[in-house]
């Protein structure tokens, strides 16, 4: 059983977090929230969203998976004005979604979920973290994306620094202690990412002011933010370029 | 240097780009004695810095290395370690003719003959123990492996290629092939225009690719019968038979099978052939050696180059660009190794 009320907004978040990744996911439901688990189909990147049922207007749920394609959750969104609120209720007879937007009610089909890998997440230990303004690194990102097509990460125990080579042009970041959040790096820490799959999750942060990052030389960069005004948690993992 | 075969190896012009992604071991030595003898100025006087110290093997090694890099070439340097005794008759005679240069390098220089200043300047080159030592620093700082080899970097060099550690050997010379390199690049590391000597034309120097197995079924030989005609026709440890070239030296082993043959045939002695085989075909080589490379270093280039010895900062740069570049030639990893 699942019902639940949410503001437009707060879907859309779930959407934009969990969109770049993959077309498909599989909402897992029980009484305390939804969490969402993904890894895109090169398995490079990785999402675990969770929301509490305070993120909800109201909730309600049984533990249940709901397999849903993002292009009708983006075509319901497409309905929804500022402020509205969206209903939605699992038909688990004719496993459908109800989801109501305004005067719209869409009956919407639903995949089966064990047709889509769930992931587990691995445990990583990253020696390295920092939590920077989410505009800092935005800016750096559009700075970026125009000259290459992969960044690199670097953290001293004094500062957090992004760059970007591309053929003629450089773009450097570099975010000093005092302009970082917080800093916790005893050793230098570098490694390098696609810029395309970085550039996404960063954007999809962007309702957070703030944002965690933990990096370990060549190994997977793991982002942190939160979403729904505090009541969700974002984890990304993406897997870096390393050198044969 | 090294044992005249060209006639007898047939050679496949390539270009540089062809050696996109592979794994090249170049003869430091051989390639460090053209920097030395090539990078000079118009007179013959070598790239000095501010102190008179002679820089045209680190210039040479940056920008070529750093260009062969920016191909997609992953070069690997092996230096030599100490020569068998029998090397020592050539050691000699180079250092003779070294000597005897170098005098008449200033003689030139006296009649205003710069043509031949130059030429003499060439031939009075010769690597020093700072020369090697500051080349492999400046290569490690370039995140260049480099492979000491116990005894000839060639035989070193060509192991690697064996082993199948590296896709070539890089040299000027045709020993390689004696040491049994599968594959022996020439012509790599030069520049595109070398001038013809004593003559003042240029010619256009392209990378040819010599394959071994080519070369002995062309001629239908061994290799143990390649190194018995290298015998002859005289090497880096041995003089060789006056008049005999590698065609004759070809027809020859062809007729008689072995070197004995032909000894016996034609009335020669060469007292230490057997020895002289062992170099080529048991070299001492080792496996105590790392093939990786690492970061660029560019603090430590720049302080080596331009604050020790005067390069200029834009070039060095560059250079340094180039370097890193490949260094981004990077594989996208997936989560999977991480699950």
């Amino acid at each position: 059983m699942f019902k639940a009320k949410l503001k437009a907004d707060v879907l859309k978040e779930i959407i934009e977090v969990t969109g770049h990744i993959v077309d498909e996911i599989v909402m897992d439901l029980d009484s305390e929230g939804l969490t969402i688990k993904a890894v895109d189909p090169s398995h490079v990147a990785m999402v675990d969203l969770m929301l509490t049922k305070n993120a909800f207007q109201e909730f309600e749920a049984d533990d249940v998976s709901i397999a849903v394609e993002m292009d009708k959750m983006r075509e319901v969104i497409k309905l929804a004005k500022a402020g509205d609120v969206i209903s939605m209720e699992h038909d688990s007879e004719r496993n459908r979604l109800i989801v109501t937007v305004g005067n719209i009610i869409r009956k919407m089909g639903l995949l089966s979920p064990s047709s889509i890998t769930s992931p587990k997440v691995p445990d990583l230990e990253l020696p390295a973290n920092v939590i920077l303004k989410t505009d800092e690194i935005k800016q750096g990102i559009k700075a970026a994306e125009s000259i290459s097509d992969h960044v690199t990460l670097i953290m001293e125990p004094e500062s957090f620094s992004m760059e970007a080579d591309g053929d003629t042009d450089e773009v450097k970041l570099k975010l000093t202690k005092d302009q970082l959040i917080e800093i916790s790096c005893k050793e230098r820490q570098r490694s390098m990412f696609p810029l395309d799959y970085f550039s996404n999750m960063v954007k999809a942060a962007t309702n957070s002011s703030s944002l965690k990052i933990l990096l370990g030389t060549d190994f997977p960069v793991r982002l942190e933010f939160t979403i729904a005004g505090g009541n969700g948690e974002v984890v990304y993992l993406l897997a870096p370029r390393i050198e044969d | 240097m090294g044992v005249k075969l060209g006639d007898i190896a047939p050679r496949t012009p390539a270009e540089i780009s062809d050696f996109s992604g592979w794994v090249m071991a170049i003869d430091a030595f051989n390639t460090l004695y053209q920097f030395i003898s090539t990078i000079r100025q118009p007179d013959g006087t070598p790239l000095m810095d501010d102190r008179g110290r002679i820089t045209s093997h680190l210039s040479g090694l940056l920008y070529r290395t750093s260009s062969l890099v920016q191909s997609g070439i992953k070069p690997v340097f092996v230096f030599d370690g100490t020569s068998p005794d029998e090397k020592e008759g050539t050691v000699e005679s180079r250092r003779h003719i070294r000597e005897t240069a170098e005098r008449e390098w200033q003689e030139a220089i006296d009649e205003g003959d710069m043509e031949k200043a130059a030429r003499k300047a060439r031939q009075s080159s010769r690597l020093t123990s700072d020369i090697i030592e500051e080349s492999k620093a400046l290569l490690r700082l370039m995140g260049i492996p480099v492979v000491q080899a116990p005894s000839e970097g060639e035989a070193q060099a060509a192991y690697l290629a064996e082993k199948g550690d590296v896709e070539a050997a890089v040299s000027q010379d045709f020993d390689s092939l004696l040491f049994g390199t599968p594959i022996l690049v020439r012509n790599l590391t030069i520049s595109g225009r070398r001038k013809v000597a004593r003559r003042d034309i240029y010619i256009t120097v392209t990378p040819e690719i010599i394959e071994l197995n080519t070369v002995l079924s062309q001629n239908g030989i061994t290799r143990e019968q390649l190194i018995d005609i290298a015998i002859l026709v005289g090497t880096d440890f041995n003089k060789g038979v006056r008049g005999i070239g590698a065609k004759t030296g070809l027809k020859l082993v062809k007729k008689h099978g072995t070197l004995e043959g032909v000894m016996a045939e034609k009335g020669i002695e060469i007292p230490n052939y057997k020895r002289l085989r062992e170099i080529f075909l048991h070299p001492p080589v080792t496996d105590n050696y790392e093939i990786k490379w690492a970061e660029v270093d560019a603090n430590g280039i720049r302080e080596l180059l331009c604050r020790e010895h005067d390069f200029s900062e834009k070039r060095v740069d560059s250079a340094i660009k180039r370097l890193d570049r490949h260094f981004q030639a990077t594989k996208q990893k997936s989560l999977d190794g991480w699950f």
